[in-house]
């Protein structure tokens, strides 16, 4: 913690940001913070609650945190996958943000706890089984402790299995179901790193592309186009299920676009924005069985 | 979490959708009368021969009862979801608002419902009318009408934001589906025992048992509810389901347990914020370019789940949804003034800029603006917002920093 401190007081205090943003303790357990003054990086706390994907404060349309000038982002595996995406499709530029990276043994589902719960098989985010990323390589600087595996099993990919197993038309029952409801609030968007659309295809009238209205066409057509967009892209931070305020279950969606871009394309998604992602790379040998 | 529970969840009926079918009004019908009683939250019990018992049991069979005689009724039930897959939102299991039909779906006092009752009077989607064009003239069909519904243990702080929106759905125009709800439903509100520290009831001038809006009142005593009513509607109710009400075991006991619980949850709310209205709005109305604006929109994810989830927000959007050629649907669906785009000009101007301004309105609006206009607030101390905000955004704690600014300037 005082190296994470101490490496944002000699930032601020240096000229080099004018902005820290990391995860301060709030009233209600751990939130992003932006400490723009040296004397408030004792603030500054990284633990097992810091589950936002802090990457999303970088989004260039956000103006509000623009403004507040350079920042130093501390970034976890997820943060950095998520920064990663973001140089790769163009969106920052590596020079415009310091990036301290954070040693990470995986985060537990919710940030409001009044201390940091030890990580168990019981209280690790189920997103964490599909992290390699202990000490993210997109980073600056690095602080923390090494950190072991996280504990746990593939919670996620079982019930992606069973889901997996079932016929169409219970698989549809099932997404029927959960995408009930849904209020097309788009808090899975707003809270999603690489959703940073000037103009959302859901706010597009000219042609209407979706219905906006809330009933199953209108749920179906949003989640199904989201999901498109975000194959090979999305980081699985779990960041849009966390937000969704009637539980979705979206990190199955996610989980399973990570699996088919897996197969189809033998890709990843990583902290090294160096490596392309299939929908902006080309390759001779790309699997063309979808071509019927 | 309790095994049971959870099986309870697992195994209960997916959650009954708000249809059109068991909510939309009618324009036809409407008569803009709305039911309300604005009575403060009373700390004397009423009269005892007036009270009624409701054991858990009889409520089960109440709810299954009107579920097999057609009228729905409105619980808070187990959600009837397969659960979060990435890790939840905290450990309890998660409760609805919804239409219940059996005993084991029913979540009364458990922990607080995701969404508000809101979504019961104004849904996050109905239709206005369809239309349908025959050669040269157009077909309209109006929506459904309103049916008899009945509320069962809601709570208070969702319950007092239904009198605080009838204000606005009868300000410049009469909101003709919305009264048509509010007239239709019966709404029996449940004394609450206070969710945690995001609860600020008594600092919006209500109370974990505030009978705002409430047409009668389930208070928690041994074996089931004490239960109160407030007005014509409530009475016909209780009188209507009279072999499910029976009389209290012990009146005297009862109605001092009752009081018991709702002091204690008084107490209990107390300490989570206390603020001075008067000076706040004052504040507000003299700091619109106050840098501590710019303190809140940065962690601001504008998504507007505070508003989604917000029992007073009542802003919407308007939209016509071709079904097919020359047929189609007028709709009207949830909107936010968090979003980007709620007040984007047709010019690409946007007056509200960035969430700094987005942020500030969501508080003008509630704290300011509303009670200039109509002489409350436009938030009930519900804490939903703080609770579902994704990242850590606490209205108690923006409101107690707006007040010592407010206490500052007043010095």
């Amino acid at each position: 913690m005082t190296e994470l401190q101490d490496t944002a007081r000699r930032l601020l205090d240096e000229g080099e940001v004018k902005v820290v943003i990391g995860w301060e303790e709030g009233r209600r357990g751990v939130r992003p913070v932006f400490v723009t003054s040296a004397a408030d990086c004792d603030r500054l706390v990284f633990d097992t609650r810091c589950v936002h994907n802090l990457a999303t404060f970088l989004n260039p349309r956000r103006s509000q945190v623009a403004s507040l000038g350079k920042a130093a982002l501390v970034v976890k595996g997820c943060d950095a996958k998520a920064v990663a995406g973001l140089l790769r499709e163009a969106q920052i530029e590596r020079d415009g943000v310091v990036l301290i990276g954070v040693r990470c043994g995986g985060v537990v589902g919710s940030p409001v706890a009044p201390d940091a719960p030890a990580l168990t098989a019981e209280t690790v985010a189920s997103r964490c089984f599909a992290c390699d990323v202990r000490e993210p390589g997109l980073v600056d600087v690095l602080v923390g402790d090494a950190q072991p595996e996280p504990p746990g099993s593939g919670t996620l990919d079982e019930r992606i299995a069973a889901l997996d197993a079932l016929g169409p038309d219970e698989r549809f029952a099932f997404w029927t179901n959960e995408l009930s409801r849904c209020t097309q609030c788009y808090a899975c968007r707003q809270a999603c790193p690489l959703c940073y659309c000037e103009r959302c295809i859901v706010e597009k009238t000219e042609p209407q592309w979706i219905e906006t209205s809330p009933h199953p066409r209108g749920n179906f057509a949003w989640h199904l186009t989201r999901a498109q967009h975000l194959a090979g892209r999305c980081v699985g931070c779990g960041e849009c299920e966390r937000a969704c305020p009637v539980g979705i279950p979206l990190a199955l969606i996610n989980r399973k676009l990570q699996q088919v871009v897996l197969e189809l394309y033998d890709y990843t998604v990583s902290d090294d924005p160096a490596v392309p992602a299939p929908i902006g790379a080309y390759a001779t040998d790309d699997t063309q069985d979808f071509i019927k | 979490m309790s095994d049971t529970k959870k099986k309870k969840s697992a195994s209960s009926k997916a959650a009954t959708p708000v249809t059109d079918a068991a909510v939309a009004g009618t324009a036809s019908t409407a008569d803009g009368s709305v039911v309300a009683a604005q009575v403060a939250d009373a700390s004397e019990p009423l009269a005892l021969g007036e009270a009624r018992f409701l054991t858990s049991e009889a409520l089960g069979w109440l709810v299954e009862g009107l579920a097999a005689a057609g009228t729905p009724a409105v619980a808070p039930a187990w959600a009837g979801d397969a659960g979060r897959a990435a890790g939840g939102v905290g450990d309890a299991p998660e409760t609805e608002y919804r239409v219940v039909s059996g005993a084991a779906e029913l979540a009364l006092g458990e922990r607080l419902p995701r969404l508000s009752l809101k979504q019961f009077f104004l849904p996050p989607t109905e239709v206005l009318f369809s239309y349908k064009r025959n050669g040269a003239d157009i077909e309209l069909t109006p929506a459904q009408a309103a049916r008899d519904t009945v509320v069962l243990g809601a709570r208070p702080c969702d319950v007092a934001a239904l009198p605080i929106v009838d204000k606005v759905m009868n300000w410049d125009y009469a909101d003709e589906l919305w009264n048509a709800r509010r007239a239709a439903t019966t709404v029996f509100s449940l004394s609450c025992k206070v969710e945690d520290d995001s609860c600020f009831c008594s600092a919006v001038f209500l109370g974990p048992a505030a009978l705002k809006g409430s047409d009668g009142r389930l208070t928690p005593v041994d074996g089931g509810y004490l239960v109160e009513a407030f007005t014509d509607k409530g009475a016909a109710f209780v009188a209507a389901h009279a072999d499910a009400f029976a009389d209290l075991p012990d009146a005297s006991a009862n109605s001092a347990q009752a009081e018991q619980f709702r002091a204690a949850a008084r107490e209990r709310v107390a300490g989570n914020l206390q603020v001075d209205h008067g000076r706040l709005r004052d504040w507000l109305d003299h700091h619109f370019d106050d840098p501590f604006w710019a303190s809140l929109g940065p962690r601001c994810n504008g998504c507007g789940v505070c508003a989604s989830v917000c029992p007073t927000c009542h802003c919407f959007d308007i939209v016509d949804e071709p079904e097919s050629v020359g047929s189609g649907v007028r709709r009207r669906n949830w909107d936010t003034c968090q979003t980007c785009v709620f007040t984007l000009h047709a010019s690409g101007h946007n007056p509200r800029g960035d969430q700094n301004a987005r942020y500030r309105q969501r508080i003008e609006h509630k704290f300011l603006a509303y009670p200039l206009k109509f002489g409350d607030v436009l938030c009930t101390g519900c804490g939903r917002c703080s609770r579902a905000c994704p990242t850590g955004q606490d209205m108690a704690e923006i409101l107690t920093a707006i007040d010592a600014r407010a206490a500052e300037d007043a010095s």
